[in-house]
């Protein structure tokens, strides 16, 4: 069984309960208290999010600050479970619009108690899309479609399109103008060693859809990925096209792609929910550009005073720039005094990170600003180890930049009634876990 | 509305127990009832949202019951979803007022509005209140039967729900049969979906008495059935798809066509976004081709991109989950994920549970081609902030060691750990110096010039402290110093906690006497006294030993200390490969996470009286709150199943047959007449369960000792036979106090036969004024928890015993504030368990 969850609670920080909701009675009904004495009043708390107690298990999850904590009692599917809380989670958000905190859960208590209701019936997941469960699940609390329907008609309720072959996307949407807004949006992460070699480097992209489409409309995406384009090549026997090709490492997609085209076809076609989703995620290793190179040197002269030079470099094009660039370089605990020069953005020693935070709002491209920085130590007798430094961390985004270097060659949209559709298409690089040791 | 935690604490912030404001909810909602007036609907949203969440809290609110019965009367859909939450959960407490509502929610599953049909449908399957079931079959026949998909979905699983409550009256009704016809048969895929789950549950706990039920379950594998599913699996929804590709996976396909008809058809299921599902297809995919390697082989290569991708997206926790079946199967197919190492890399932010799978990988991943990399790497994070990632690492830094033919690189490595200087780097780097040296000895030169500069003094952990002076004694030839070294450690001999270290420096001073006899005589003369002085019984005995040895014959002394040694080739695995394989027979379910397969955690006889013991160790934290009550409460009820019987203050049971069974028996000479009587008369009582003074005297130097710490007290001990305590208290000492003794005692098998019925041993012992506080487990490992005071004092003795049925050992430590008595307390407590089960 995948899941089967006895219980599902919500707990604030300190451990009060906000939302208790059992589904089977095969655990009892104070589990909330051993999770409080044996997780959250210990330092097992963080140490691992799958905990036995009693023959109970315990998934637990931090989301802001909420716990939310699944107990089962049988062998369950932990991928699932975490998965479903995930799943619940967007499912509040997207109906509480926007945060989902303590505040949130204490103002829509009723709401939840209901979501939890449908989502999940004595421990087996059942619907969860927004889409549909909006339709008679209301905020406002109105009274459901079908009274307005007594006649019971069987096929045009919401029921049906829980399950249907199109469970994400309503029958009957209009909108005056048809738009549809494409984000790739990609994240580095990179590992560099102190000699400047590439340790790990990969890219995890997204790309994100937003669609205000009538009808039931068909819609067709191309990439500049290796795969889609040789497959292209061969089905209309033409060469492929010179240019660069991306070689994804992997794909995965919304459920309202149609997998099996995919596979044959090497195509991604697709009927969108209505609004926000995300349509694939994708993973990439080889062939990464990366933004920014940075050099840093740390002398440590004698036991009092350090120096500290970072040089960032950013290596995409001239005319493209980065925004909100923050890079953290370590400095030891017992710091006790820093000057700075830096060429470009501010920079300043924050003490509670034992960090120099240096930021470059805008930062061109084909540019390398440096920092030079005198650290002053405290001296310390019982500090004679030597520092173990932690890496440099960068943070940035680059629009219009993408580290894969993948593109959108097309999007097509075809609906019966053959309305004209605009389409935007955007790029995004952003640091993922950006590290550079020194 | 204003949060409802906080208004609540502010009015009364030392005693939750809301009563005011309960009654002030009851008279508001009395006048609601039966008002008609515009608006009123929306005033008893606002007293129903408060009763919620004074629920929600804690608060007990039942006694609003017969008050919001009346008031759900209304059309408000909303008031009726807070009532139907209401009153599910507090039927199950009120079982009389339970009936009340029966009438509201049948009227209900009648309803033209289907959603009030379903929602009705499942609160009153949600009542679970036993003597209420027959109300149950009627609405459950139609709404299985009801033209409207959401009212089927609903009571498919109400169907289970009243398995549950009554397993009979589900069966009697046919249902199972019902669900099994609307499983093939409907339209809708989350009704089908449902009918699955249930099918599933009830067979499979039927299966064991009915023929017919686990026929049935056979059947739902059957290929008729799981083509059915796989045919429609694109309508499925994703939790839905987990669940037929959980069946899929026990399919077995008559031949490999049909194997490969299931891959491909399933191929795409790999793409999907939720990574539940592509962890089931993973499943599927693994277990189909179990039979046939190369294929097995090609499967691996197949997920790999996909489990890699799922362990980079999604929050920690997912990753985690995903990870550790990476880990699974990086360990059974090492040469695989050879070359994508780098994937195990670990980030400097990540949580330590992510770090430490990925450790473990790296350890299994390295081979001649990246050996080097991945030890560079591993070196990184033994400067971690982080000191037990750090630790952690360096101990994979010494387990590739120990799987490489070529650790040239590796041993320089792991001297520069012992020269970093800090304290658990050393450790740690210490003990794999050791276990290194014992396989590969060709190495010793180079280590045992670093070993040598190393100073004991920096040397804290008694595990690095033993390899440490492991290394000393055999390489004492090497090591200049290596006999003075030995001789400081003997010295402080006293303040050396560690029995292990204790023993260690016992071995490695004989070693060192027979390499480098005259300068070490001097320290093995004191070793040995000390040892022959120390309390620890196998310290003591392998001082005895050795000196005894020494005495008989030096030169067979020399063979047995010293003997040629191989090295060792293999350390051992700790894993059976029967386990590791039901563990992948178990693929995507908590065995992988806990590493361990499902019966070691879910079977009651495996965990038992182990749990128990957890149960207790980590209470000791939760107490420190103010009330002591709340932790004892949890001990009883997560344990509910374990609990035999609690009895603190069960007085005048005692078995009156014999008057002197209400007597103490006395620690003096009778005593331990009688348990030599009992020694000669069954045999399955060893020597050492004789008390320990009558041994003593023959052997040397001991007797003194224990003599000595035994004399000041009292040679009688008598009990007080009504001693009281609570079981808080019992925590809070047990905690606080150290284990003054720890033994294990063989039981008779006339013992053993009469704990067939545990509460005749707690008898028996109260008889012997020793009484239970709590006992737990499940044969053959029983777990008891003692108590005893003395008659005069109020010193008390506590004690956990935990028996083994079937080698008949009980193992017992002691805890008491009175440490003098302690040893007496464990004569008298043996003698009394020793007379269990003779009349």
């Amino acid at each position: 069984m995948p899941v089967s969850a006895s219980a599902i609670y919500f707990l604030n920080l300190r451990g009060d309960v906000l939302i208790n909701r059992l589904y089977r009675d095969d655990v009892g009904g104070n589990m909330v208290d051993a999770f409080r004495v044996h997780i959250m009043q210990t330092k097992e708390l963080g140490t691992c999010p799958v905990r036995q107690i009693g023959g109970c298990s315990f998934f637990y999850m931090r989301i802001s600050n909420v716990y939310i904590v699944i107990v089962v009692s049988s062998n369950a599917n932990v991928a699932c479970a975490f998965k479903f809380v995930v799943e619940a989670v967007s499912l509040f958000k997207s109906y509480f619009g926007g945060a989902f905190d303590e505040d949130a859960i204490r103002n829509n208590f009723v709401l939840i108690y209901e979501l939890l209701d449908e989502i999940m019936d004595f421990g087996y997941p059942q619907n969860l899309s927004p889409e549909i469960l909006k339709l008679y699940i209301t905020q406002e609390g109105v009274r459901s479609p079908f009274s307005s329907k007594p006649t019971d008609r069987p096929v045009p309720n919401a029921t049906l399109q829980v399950t249907g072959a199109v469970g994400w996307r309503r029958e009957g949407l209009v909108y005056k103008k048809n738009e549809v807004f494409l984000d790739i949006v990609e994240s580095v992460n990179l590992l560099m060693s102190s000699k400047g070699s590439v340790l790990r480097c990969d890219v995890t992209g997204k790309v994100l859809m937003k669609c205000f489409l009538s009808g039931m409309p068909d819609l067709k995406l191309g990439l500049n990925d290796k795969i889609g384009l040789e497959k292209e090549s061969q089905l209309k026997s033409r060469p492929t096209k010179s240019g660069k090709t991306i070689e994804l490492d992997d794909v995965t997609f919304h459920q309202c792609v149609n997998l099996t085209r995919f596979n044959s076809e090497k195509t991604v076609s697709f009927v969108p929910p209505d609004g926000e989703f995300e349509l694939m995620k994708y993973r990439i290793t080889e062939g990464v550009n990366l933004p920014f190179k940075v050099l840093p040197t740390i002398k440590e002269l004698g036991r009092t005073r350090m120096e500290v030079n970072v040089k960032v470099k950013s290596v995409f094009g001239a005319k493209m720039f980065a925004l909100g660039v923050v890079i953290k370089i370590p400095v030891p605990k017992q710091t006790a005094k820093t000057n700075f020069q830096v060429t470009s953005g501010r920079a300043k020693y924050n003490a509670a990170i034992d960090c120099l935070v240096w930021k470059i709002r805008k930062f061109p491209g084909q540019t390398e600003p440096t920092l030079s920085a005198e650290v002053e130590l405290i001296s310390t007798m019982a500090e004679k180890k030597s520092w173990t430094k932690p890496p440099i961390q960068m943070e940035f985004q680059v629009p219009m930049f993408t580290a894969s270097g993948l593109r959108v060659r097309f999007l097509k949209v075809w609906e019966k009634s053959g309305y004209n559709t605009v389409e935007w298409v955007r790029y995004i690089t952003k640091a993922g876990s950006y590290e550079i040791r020194c | 509305m204003a949060p409802p935690a906080q208004s609540k604490r502010s009015a009364s912030p030392s005693q939750p127990s809301g009563k005011s404001e309960v009654s002030d909810l009851k008279s508001q909602l009395r006048q609601l009832a039966g008002s008609r007036a515009p608006g009123v609907d929306d005033s008893k949203r606002e007293l129903f949202k408060k009763v919620i969440s004074y629920m929600t809290i804690g608060i007990d609110v039942s006694s609003l019951f017969g008050e919001m019965v009346m008031c759900s009367a209304a059309s408000d859909i909303v008031l009726k979803k807070m009532c139907y939450l209401y009153v599910g959960n507090y039927a199950k407490g009120n079982p009389d007022l339970a009936l009340l509502t029966i009438n509201f929610l049948q009227r209900d599953c009648k309803d033209e509005d289907p959603t009030i049909r379903g929602l009705a449908l499942r609160s009153l399957c949600s009542l679970r209140v036993a003597n209420l079931v027959e109300y149950l079959v009627g609405p459950l026949g139609s709404g299985l039967k009801d033209n409207n998909s959401y009212v089927r979905m609903v009571a498919v699983i109400g169907v289970l729900k009243l398995y549950h409550i009554s397993g009979s009256t589900c069966v009697d009704a046919d249902f199972p049969v019902m669900l099994k016809s609307l499983m093939l048969n409907d339209p809708d895929t989350q009704v089908v979906a449902n009918c699955l789950s249930a099918l599933q549950e009830i067979w499979s706990s039927e299966a064991s008495t009915s023929e017919e039920a686990s026929r049935e379950r056979e059947a739902l594998l059957s290929k008729s059935v799981v083509y059915y599913f796989l045919n429609r699996i694109k309508e499925f929804s994703e939790w839905a798809q987990c669940l037929v590709m959980e069946l899929v996976a026990k399919y077995v396909p008559s031949d490999n066509n049909e194997i490969f008809d299931i891959m491909n058809l399933l191929e795409d299921r790999l793409h999907h976004a939720n990574g539940a599902v592509v962890l089931a297809a993973i499943k599927v995919f693994l277990q189909l081709t179990l039979s046939m390697t190369d294929v097995h082989q090609q499967v691996y290569e197949r997920i790999k991109a996909p489990l890699l991708t799922l362990v980079s997206s999604g929050s920690p926790e997912q990753s985690y989950a995903v990870l550790s079946h990476l880990h699974l199967l990086v360990t059974r197919a090492p040469y695989i994920f050879s070359a994508d190492y780098k994937h195990f890399y670990c980030q400097y932010n990540e949580p330590s549970y992510v770090k430490k799978l990925k450790l473990d990988m790296l350890t299994a991943v390295a081979n001649e081609s990246n050996t080097y990399e991945i030890v560079t790497e591993l070196c990184e994070y033994a400067a971690n902030v982080d000191i037990p990632i750090a630790r952690e690492s360096i101990r994979a830094v010494g387990k590739i060691a120990l799987q490489q033919y070529d650790v040239n690189a590796i041993v320089d490595r792991l001297l520069q750990f012992l020269e970093m200087e800090k304290d658990y780097v050393t450790a740690e780097a210490l003990v794999l110096v050791k276990n290194l040296l014992r396989k590969y000895p060709q190495w010793s030169h180079d280590c045992i010039a670093v070993v040598g500069n190393i100073s004991s003094k920096n040397v804290q952990e008694p595990k690095a402290k033993a390899a440490l002076i492991w290394m000393l004694g055999e390489y004492s030839q090497d090591m200049h110093d290596a006999p003075y070294i030995l001789e400081n450690l003997i010295e402080n001999w006293d303040e050396e906690h560690s029995a292990e270290v204790r023993l260690h420096l016992l071995t490695a001073v004989m070693k060192c006497f027979f390499k480098r006899a005259p300068e070490t005589q001097k320290a093995l003369g004191a070793a040995l006294a000390s040892g022959l002085a120390d309390f620890h019984q196998d310290v003591h005995d392998r001082a005895l030993f050795y000196y005894r040895l020494l005495q008989y014959n030096l030169s067979v002394a020399e063979q047995v200390v010293n003997p040629p040694k191989q090295a060792v080739s293999v350390f051992a695995d700790t894993q059976s490969s029967e386990i590791k394989d039901r563990i992948f027979d178990e693929f995507n379910s908590l065995s992988v996470v806990y590493q361990k397969p499902s019966y070691m955690f879910t079977d009651k006889e495996h965990r038992g009286p182990f749990e128990f013991s957890d149960e207790l160790g980590n209470l000791s934290i939760g107490t420190e709150s103010a009330d002591t009550v709340v932790p004892a409460q949890i001990v009883e009820a997560n344990d509910k199943d374990l609990l035999l019987s609690t009895d603190e203050k069960e007085e005048g049971r005692d078995p009156s047959s014999n008057g002197s069974a209400y007597n103490a028996p006395s620690y003096d000479g009778t005593a331990s007449q009688t348990q030599i009587e009992l020694a000669i008369s069954s045999p399955s009582v060893p020597g050492h369960a004789l008390p320990s003074s009558l041994a003593i005297d023959d052997l040397l130097g001991l007797g003194l000792q224990l003599g000595a710490a035994t004399t000041p007290s009292p040679p009688q001990l008598k009990l007080n036979q009504k001693a009281v305590l609570d079981p808080g208290s019992f925590q809070q000492k047990w905690r606080q106090l150290p284990i003054s003794l720890s033994q294990e005692y063989s039981i008779s098998p006339q013992g053993v036969a009469a704990l067939t019925s545990p509460p005749a041993l707690l008898q028996h012992m109260q008889g012997q004024s020793i009484h239970c506080i709590a006992s737990g487990g499940q044969p053959p490992n029983l777990k008891f928890f003692f108590f005893a005071q003395k008659a005069e004092e109020s010193s008390t003795f506590l004690v956990e015993c935990i028996i083994n049925t079937s080698s008949a050992k009980a193992q017992i430590k002691i805890k008491s504030d009175d440490q003098i008595t302690s040893q007496a307390f464990s004569t008298l407590f043996q003698s009394a368990l020793s007379t269990f089960g003779f009349p």
